[in-house]
């Protein structure tokens, strides 16, 4: 088992530099997600772990050791690719086997090690087909196969999930969790999905355009997100951006919104009057309350569990979600209450999160 | 007429037509085979008769055994050992060295890269037999005249291989050999275990045009082979042709001995043969 | 100011560092080059140098070769007397050889297309002499053409009067045209069978639809879509024929007198019967002049008969 640490990491493809310098470290053991908008160079630096790809500047460690020069096979790691990469000539098995006879291991080792791992991952039956005679789901499975029969130090995975359908991908979201569970192993996973990312992560690595712009665990990054871009990246539907300037209303600090609506701050944010900002607001810190603000919804989606209702304040746009079916009717009036104290301000210039 | 009458009139005047048509080209293409069937009529009769006016068309007497003389005495069994030798090789060092540079030049990152495949693209433009004077004198200092490595190495080494391979080589998944080196393969391993084995269809290919190219081949084994008994089989169908006592069954014996890997493989292997056409006319002078 | 100095200093450092892995890779590509690399040099870049070089000497491959300047050219293009008539027989080999040879392998392509049943077994027989050896061929061609052979026996019983092709001066030259289109249509046939079958069908069921004839359909539409590859074909063919050797080899050895000398021909005999390197070089850069101004010129005629799409 071993850590991760990113230094200063750069990447350039000749005069493009898509990676600006990041710096991260996982635990041993612990299960990191990157999550960024697709461009955002994850697979880029995922690569650069896995050693597909050069490093410009900066330096990479796994287990203590400064692996910028050493070829992926000399670095213990094992991925999993969006593609799956099944070698289409050989089978099941062969694919499973492919890494343990190029490590020249003995051919009872390579034999109890591949049922070890189709046990595992219940592909026992599958072991003599080829890849296409495989569904999607299953050949996810011996894509994984084929990283855990090594035993590697650290595991990545680049979307693995990304061409499955929206049910199975839940399934093998919980089974790749419970892998990490079983095997202990470092694991980062990279994903464009952001659900896949909170659940699934022990600590988020936010990227937006080959920067990181928040490192934390799930509830850190969605309670206190380091700047707009985190708050309306992560959370769905996204989090509601008021724009607006700061004025002092009753000796209090208020948001005086662009279409000239007066909005509240939270109490002990720590802002002078006059500061360009935005307020954002979660759809679900939206409650539905007779005594507050005059709403009119232009569209509702039911969920099921929840519904979704995009409203107009005054001329503001917002997303609401509540739970159950509200009494709401369409382009009719009702009033909602926005839960100022769990709202978050940011810098609109900087886009930084102004806090406490 | 009903129009159910009319249109099974129709029908068969379609019909008719239809056989006709089939019927003429038959005929055609009946006349086109005449040249194999003078060859093998002529293989197996004396030489006497070959030669009688008025011309026969069929033996008046069958010698099937002149076959296996024209193997042995003239002897084609000779050249044709001779021509496999020499197709095999080349064929063999040809895929071999371009199953390597073609995959270097798709997947791998060195400078100069694309200047250097347009050179090699470039040197498909120069006709063979323009180099055959230089290749004879550079075979000549090498001291390799009248020998096998001598007609072999000079062809071994076209550019063509190195393009076909190279562009059938990037149709293959990145991800499946980055998938191999991160199991722990090398670019050798890589190309062996996974390149190799999924581009058989091109490589196939490469290797049919090749052999074929070299089993026909006359002029450069001609040159180079200047004893007979190295002589390839079109070589050495034009040794006897000169001889006082011509034997033609003997040398149509040998013609037909030479014409069947190529008949064999063009019926065996037509819709591979097709495809690749194929491929040439969907590109066509692009 | 130091510190920025250190830090770029570190990052030189670093970056020389961390390109190893990139040379690798140029390492390995090095390696896999090498055969391909020394082979082309020394079969091809050299000769090719060679043969410019050599074309400038008078080499008798005994001997020393002495550098003569353009001499050799000009005792080309104005002393030897056999050279025009040399490139008028490749030139007239070449046109006959080549609009023939696009006629009848365009018809056999698209009579084969029309067919219901048995495409590929046409194909096939038309495509069998393209697999076997040109010498072979024409050896039973010879044997066909010989005096007194089967040719003069069906021209006598259909009492065409004619002289034997082989040894007269004119028809010659039709013998080996002939030898050459039976053993070169077969290419061509394929090649345009299959553009004619991936010509959409829906393109000539809406012809039919708007009530164009059969004659119309393939003039106006099915020649036209496959123009491309009909010129691909034309030019492919057009190089090989300049370069015409085997078959007048076997057949003619140039003659009778030098009826059917061709440039091809005129190399092998000047290099490898009279020893003539130099001059030989001399003759095979001329071919390949025409080689290059004949596809330059049909790629400038192309503008006028070629449709792509898009
Ligand atoms: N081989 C390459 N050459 C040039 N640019 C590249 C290359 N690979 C990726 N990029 C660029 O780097 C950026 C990051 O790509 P990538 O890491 O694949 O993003 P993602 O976050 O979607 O995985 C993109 O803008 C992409 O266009
Ligand atoms: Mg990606």
């Amino acid at each position: 088992m071993a850590n991760v640490t990113i230094t200063d990491v750069v990447k350039n493809y000749g005069h493009l530099e898509v990676l600006h310098g990041v710096s991260a470290s996982v635990a041993d053991g612990e299960f990191v997600v990157l999550v960024g908008p697709s461009g955002c160079g994850k697979s880029t630096l995922l690569r650069m772990i896995a050693g597909l790809e050069s490093i410009s500047d900066g330096d990479i460690e796994i287990g203590d050791r400064v692996v910028n020069d050493l070829e992926p096979k000399e670095r213990d790691i094992a991925m999993v690719f969006q593609s799956y990469a099944l070698y289409p000539h050989m089978t099941v098995r062969a694919n499973m086997a492919f890494s343990l006879k190029l490590a020249r291991r003995s051919k009872d080792e390579i034999e109890q090690m591949v049922n070890r791992a189709a046990e595992i991952l219940d592909l026992s039956t599958l072991l003599d087909r080829y890849p296409r005679q495989l569904s999607g789901g299953q050949r996810q499975r011996v894509a994984m196969g084929r990283a855990i029969v090594r035993n590697p130090q650290v595991f990545l995975f680049d979307e693995p999930l990304s061409n499955l359908d929206a049910k199975l991908r839940v399934q093998m979201r919980g089974e790749i969790k419970a892998l990490h569970q079983r095997l202990g192993a470092t694991m980062i996973y990279v994903t464009h999905d952001q659900m896949e990312a909170m659940t699934m992560g022990d600590r988020i690595v936010v990227m937006r355009a080959g920067v990181i712009e928040q490192i934390g665990t799930p509830l850190e990054i969605y309670d206190t997100p380091a700047n707009s871009f985190v708050a309306s990246f992560i959370g769905s539907p996204s989090v509601n951006l008021i724009d607006g300037v700061v004025q002092t209303q009753n000796n209090q600090l208020v948001l005086q919104a662009d279409d000239g609506a007066i909005w509240p701050l939270p109490s002990n944010v720590n802002v002078k009057a006059g500061t360009p900002v935005q307020l954002g607001i979660r759809p679900e810190h939206i409650y539905l309350d007779p005594a507050g603000l005059p709403a009119e919804a232009f569209m509702i989606e039911p969920t099921g569990a929840d519904t979704h209702v995009q409203l107009r304040v005054g001329k503001q746009l917002l997303i609401g979600v509540f739970r159950d079916r509200p009494d709401i009717a369409l382009n009719a009036t009702f009033h909602v209450r926005p839960d100022v104290s769990r709202a978050h301000v940011f810098d609109r210039v900087s886009g930084k999160r102004i806090g406490a | 007429m009903t129009t159910k009458t009319k249109a099974k009139a129709n029908a068969r005047r379609t019909l008719a037509l239809d056989i006709l048509n089939h019927g003429a080209l038959a005929l055609v293409a009946l006349l086109f085979l005449f040249p194999f069937f003078w060859m093998v009529s002529n293989a197996v009769r004396s030489n006497a008769e070959v030669l009688a006016i008025p011309v026969r068309i069929l033996p008046a007497v069958f010698e099937w055994d002149n076959f296996a003389k024209a193997w042995t005495t003239l002897p084609f069994g000779r050249f044709f050992l001779n021509s496999v030798i020499i197709s095999v090789s080349v064929t063999v060092i040809t895929v071999l060295v371009s199953c390597l540079s073609g995959y270097a030049f798709a997947r791998l990152k060195f400078p100069g890269r694309d200047k250097l495949l347009m050179a090699y693209l470039a040197t498909l433009m120069v006709p063979g037999i323009m180099l055959i004077i230089p290749l004879f004198l550079i075979v000549n200092k090498l001291g390799m005249i009248n020998t096998f490595q001598g007609v072999i190495l000079p062809v071994a080494f076209g550019t063509f291989g190195s393009f076909l391979l190279r562009q059938f080589f990037l149709s293959i998944p990145l991800e499946l050999e980055e998938a191999a080196r991160i199991d722990g393969a090398s670019r050798l391993r890589i190309l062996i275990s996974i390149i190799i084995p999924l581009s058989m269809p091109a490589i196939g290919l490469l290797s049919l045009f090749t052999f074929i190219a070299q089993w026909n081949n006359f002029l450069w084994p001609l040159i180079v082979m200047t004893g007979a008994d190295n002589a390839t089989l079109p070589v050495g169908l034009t040794l006897f042709q000169t001889q006082q006592t011509t034997a033609w069954n003997y040398i149509m014996a040998g013609a037909t001995l030479s014409m069947i890997p190529g008949v064999i493989l063009a019926v065996v292997l037509q819709k591979l043969i097709y495809n690749s056409i194929s491929l040439n006319a969907g590109m066509g002078g692009r | 100011m130091a510190v920025v100095e250190r830090i770029a200093a570190t990052r030189a450092v670093t970056r020389k560092r961390k390109n190893r892995l990139d040379r690798g890779e140029g390492r390995t590509a090095f390696f896999f080059l090498l055969p391909s690399l020394i082979g082309v040099t020394l079969f091809l870049v050299v000769p090719i140098i060679a043969s410019v070089v050599l074309s400038f000497t008078n080499w008798k491959l005994l001997g020393q070769p002495q550098f003569v300047g353009f001499a050799n050219y000009i005792k080309l293009f104005t002393a030897d007397p056999q050279f025009w008539p040399v490139v008028r027989n490749t030139l007239f080999f070449t046109f006959e050889y080549l609009v023939l040879n696009i006629i009848i392998s365009l018809g056999l392509a698209v009579w084969i297309s029309s067919l219901k049943m048995g495409q590929r077994w046409f194909r096939v027989i038309f495509f069998l002499p393209t697999f076997t050896p040109g010498i072979a061929v024409a050896i039973v061609w010879m044997l066909i053409f010989a005096p007194g052979g089967f040719f003069d026996f069906v021209t006598g019983s259909l009492a065409i009067h004619l002289p034997n092709l082989l040894t007269d001066q004119k028809l010659a030259m039709q013998a080996v045209i002939i030898v050459s289109l039976w053993a070169g249509v077969g290419y061509n046939t394929v090649l345009f069978n299959a553009a004619l079958d991936m010509v959409p069908a829906s393109y000539m069921e809406a012809a039919r639809i708007d009530g164009a004839s059969a004659w119309d359909r393939f003039w106006k539409i099915r020649l036209p879509l496959i123009s491309p590859t009909l010129f691909f074909g034309t030019v492919m063919t057009a190089i090989t024929s300049l370069q015409v050797f085997d078959q007048i080899y076997v057949m003619t050895r140039g003659g009778p007198g030098s009826a059917t000398a061709t440039l091809g021909y005129s190399i092998f005999q000047k290099g490898f019967q009279n020893f003539q390197m130099g001059y030989a070089s001399s003759i095979a850069w001329v071919m390949f002049a025409m080689i290059m101004a004949l596809t330059a010129f049909q790629f400038w005629l192309q503008r006028k008969w070629v449709h792509y799409d898009n």
